[in-house]
């Protein structure tokens, strides 16, 4: 990518003028070995389409664990200013609000001891991969779920931990298709396949003992990441008005050069109606991720005693494929996240006033075997990234060349010779999975604090997985 | 049985090629099928399918999504589909399979790259599913 221009330390930039639809700049935080990964797919070129979007603004930015998706690419960030500007479906992804819920253990990994085996082995009981047929048709009411969100199924301790309070307003289950709901009902308390988990993990290292501190977390102790979505229901939202919005962009006169951008003026019915069915889907996922935890604290109480589920509390509970109203320098813009979480520094009204004075939390997983980070948003998200970090480790190898390089159950016996429980019922997905499919998420979490992004706080490291 | 899946960083990207159009669709089926499948067990069931799209790519996307959604609403494995018909943008069929525990892998059909084309010999079909 010969236009590809170094800015400064962490910042690599393509000018607006490398490509005539681009309106703005696109824009990577990187260092030079992630930024020779990045250029290896087409997650630059998919960048560059993102700048072509109707009423972006800033620049189409992309965080250090950008890769490949499909229109945007993940780890993709895009203002669009209202009214005018555009909302795109793709732009949110498929899975509405998938995100990562972490769970501090009132116990250390010490005093978990030997039930360590048993806690994973009861969580993996617990919380199922898709909806049994045993789990359809139970739950409470879908449409209150959709207006309400956390708050429909959890308690207020943890509803006052979660993003938004885990409830975008606006939200109206009358835009979500009954083929949406069919497809969710019956899925709250699942957590899916692909790379969604519930992992295990020990406080490694503290970084910021300051906001470790206010989030409760202490070395040795023992914590749950719980990372899922919005399910069928949410891909469900998203494939019914990427449909849409493809075969109403000829009336906006919008041209792109990728079909999965389809997108339409935020104030058009289409924008309109997209935005209240993906707010439902994203209470949808947070509501998803309460019964997770849930089942989670059921778990520890079984395994480790009486008192144990109370005394689990919620760190809190952040989207990373998200869209939402957020105002920058006096503009109101749409900021659409696909792969990227909001991470507001110290002050912002939109913390909980148990983290104001140290900065929103953010969880980026690691992979299988590698470890997890706890951030803190900084200022410098607000002056470069429209409030926004990373979100991962970023893939970097497709799932058949993982499992091109390891057999599942050659994976299994590497992890468990390091001490990780694991729990999958797929070998295929565990391998696709492996830690070397991922960068090295030290090195992204490195450019985010360098970038001014957001600051380590916390080190995980994994004793058990579940996946789906 | 001519399919393949090909390399892509974070999803799965299907290819398919067929002499005829229909065949696409057949093939498209059963590597759905390979994907999400493999319990012998469950009720034997046929379900009937008609979609509609407004190009051919979008048709191949619109029956791929189909399946997605039996998948995961009704816990279709699809083995084989009968009685395929295919006109002026809509695709009627019947689809075969079992009532089982199907993967829940695939989370939606894109229209990323999509492409459905003959090449004066033989149809050619590329698409890519978000898992």
């Amino acid at each position: 990518m010969s236009e590809l221009r170094r800015v400064d330390d962490t910042l690599w930039e393509i000018p607006a003028s490398a490509r005539p639809d681009m309106r703005v700049p696109a824009r990577v935080f990187a260092d030079v070995d992630l930024i020779e990964a990045i250029a290896s797919d087409s997650s630059l070129e998919q960048l560059q389409n993102v700048a072509t979007l109707p009423g972006i603004v800033g620049a189409a930015l992309a965080m250090p664990d950008i890769h490949q998706g499909y229109g945007f690419p993940v780890g993709g960030v895009a203002a669009t200013e209202l009214p005018d500007g555009v909302v795109s479906p793709g732009g949110v992804g498929y899975d509405i609000n998938c995100g990562v819920r972490l769970l501090a253990a009132p116990f250390s990994d010490q005093e978990l001891g030997a039930r360590r085996e048993g806690l994973v082995h009861e969580i993996s009981r617990a919380v199922p991969a898709g909806a049994g047929k045993e789990v359809r048709g139970r739950g409470p009411d879908l449409d209150e779920v959709l207006r309400h969100g956390s708050s429909a199924v959890g308690a207020e301790a943890d509803v006052e931990l979660t993003e938004s309070r885990g409830c975008l307003t606006g939200a109206d289950p009358g835009a979500v298709s009954a083929r949406a709901k069919e497809r969710g009902r019956g899925q709250l308390g699942t957590m899916g396949s692909g790379n969604h988990f519930v992992e295990v993990q020990r406080v490694d290292r503290l970084l910021d003992a300051g906001a470790a501190a206010a989030y409760g977390l202490a070395e040795g102790q023992v914590t749950i990441l719980i990372h899922s979505g919005s399910r069928g229901l949410g891909h469900q939202v998203c494939t019914d008005y990427v449909k849409r919005m493809d075969a109403a962009m000829r009336r906006y006169a919008i041209e792109l050069p990728d079909r999965q951008l389809a997108c339409a003026p935020a104030s058009s019915t289409e924008g309109r109606e997209y935005l209240a069915a993906m707010a439902a889907a994203a209470n949808f996922a947070w509501a998803n991720r309460q019964a997770i935890a849930d089942a989670v604290r059921a778990a520890i109480e079984r395994v480790v005693g009486k008192g144990a589920r109370r005394a689990t509390r919620q760190v809190y509970d952040v989207a990373h494929n998200v869209a939402k109203v957020e105002t920058y320098g006096g503009r109101e813009v749409i900021v659409h996240r696909k792969g990227a979480t909001r991470a507001f520094p110290a002050g912002s009204d939109e913390i909980p006033s148990a983290y104001r004075d140290v900065g929103q939390p953010v969880f980026i997983p690691g992979s299988m075997g590698t470890a997890s980070y706890v951030l803190a948003g900084e200022p410098g998200s607000l002056e470069r990234s429209f409030g926004t970090t990373c979100h991962g480790a970023g893939r970097l190898l497709s799932r058949t060349a993982a499992r091109r390089q390891i057999a599942g159950s050659d994976l299994r016996r590497q992890l468990e010779a390091k001490g990780i429980v694991v729990r999958c019922p797929s070998p295929k997905g565990l391998a696709e999975e492996a830690p070397f499919a991922y960068k090295d998420v030290e090195r992204v979490v490195e450019v985010v604090e360098r970038a001014g992004l957001a600051r380590r706080v916390a080190r995980l490291v994994p004793l058990g997985v579940v996946k789906g | 049985m001519t399919y393949a899946w090909h390399d892509h960083t974070a999803e799965l990207e299907l290819h398919v090629e067929s002499e005829t159009e229909e065949g696409v669709y057949r093939d498209s089926l059963a590597a759905f099928g390979e994907l999400v499948g493999g319990d012998e067990s469950g009720e034997a069931v046929r379900m009937p399918v008609e979609v509609a799209a407004a190009d051919r790519a979008a048709l191949l996307v619109a029956w791929l999504e189909e399946l997605v959604y039996l998948a995961d609403a009704r816990a279709l494995e699809p083995e084989r589909v009968t009685d395929l018909a295919v006109s002026d943008g809509e695709l009627r069929a019947t689809v075969e399979g079992r009532v089982a525990a199907p993967r829940p892998l695939v989370k939606a059909v894109t229209y990323h790259g999509a492409e459905f084309h003959h090449d004066g010999s033989r149809w050619h079909a590329r698409v890519v599913l978000d898992v």
